[in-house]
């Protein structure tokens, strides 16, 4: 234990061109042409590998997306799963947009969602004061001046 | 960015370059980096010519040697080739990222 930095055996040293060789295949998979790697900017690889890491992300983000769709899809149709489900058991809807991504996505999202709640309580608030008898204006000014003439 | 020098010789404009083809070669000729301790006398003049490879390949041996001979500031100038020669490889290898466990060190230098 301990012993192998004493040890005798000669090390096996590699060429830089065997290092090269053997890191090129990967290269190539992620995108890199023959005369990038060999040619080209030494420095280049560093762009290539950061590039590869964000596509990485990207793609990872995109799978658990899908899997959420799938999920909300599942849980869409859960009711007529169901075993024991009563007699016209309908699936719920599916959402009808897709899920907002990008901040300027939700934040359209929450106006419009605002502003459909707004229309509502507007609606109901007509529907209220429709069956007050409030009287009309023409019917409040007669009132007024007759007040007046008293 | 790669690491370039550049200065201009007789009305020409050269850029001294490493790509890892021009290393690949230089080892096919039998450069070996670890004898620059050695054998400096061979060695240095060949690391510089190497360094023609990627953007002056067709330049005749006693040019680069003009060349070399009429460089001043030698000594910075082979810290400097080292280094350039070294990018290629440094570039393959890739940083830890930030952690805990990464190990600082210094030089005394």
């Amino acid at each position: 234990m301990g012993s192998e930095l004493v040890n005798s055996a000669p090390l096996h040293t590699y060429t830089y061109a065997e290092q090269f060789n053997s890191q090129f295949p990967f290269y190539l998979s992620i995108g890199m042409t023959y005369d990038q790697f060999w040619n080209d900017d030494c420095e280049l690889v560093v762009y290539y590998r950061k590039a590869n890491e964000l596509r990485n992300t990207q793609k990872n983000q995109e799978l658990w997306l899908q899997g959420m769709y799938i999920y909300e899809a599942l849980c869409c149709v859960s009711p007529v799963l169901h075993a024991f489900a009563k007699d016209g058991t309908k699936p719920l809807p599916y959402p009808d947009k897709p899920y907002a991504i990008s901040e300027k996505e939700i934040k359209e999202r929450k106006e419009t969602i605002e502003k459909e709640n707004r229309k509502k309580a507007m609606a109901v608030f007509m529907a209220w004061s429709s069956q007050l008898n409030v009287p009309s204006n023409t019917e409040r000014e007669e009132v007024n001046a007759d007040v007046h003439h008293d | 960015m790669a690491k370039q020098i550049t200065f201009e010789f007789e009305d020409k404009e050269y850029i001294l370059e490493f790509t890892r083809k021009s290393v690949e070669t230089m080892e096919k000729q039998g450069f070996v980096a670890n004898e620059i301790a050695e054998k400096p006398m061979s060695t240095l003049p060949a690391l510089f010519a190497g360094a023609f490879i990627a953007h002056h390949p067709y330049t005749k041996k006693e040019t680069i040697d003009k060349i070399f001979d009429k460089l001043t500031n030698k000594q910075e100038l082979i810290g400097k080739l080292a280094e350039m020669y070294n990018e290629p490889i440094m570039a393959l290898i890739d940083e830890p990222s930030e952690d805990e466990g990464n190990v600082n060190w210094g030089a005394s230098w």
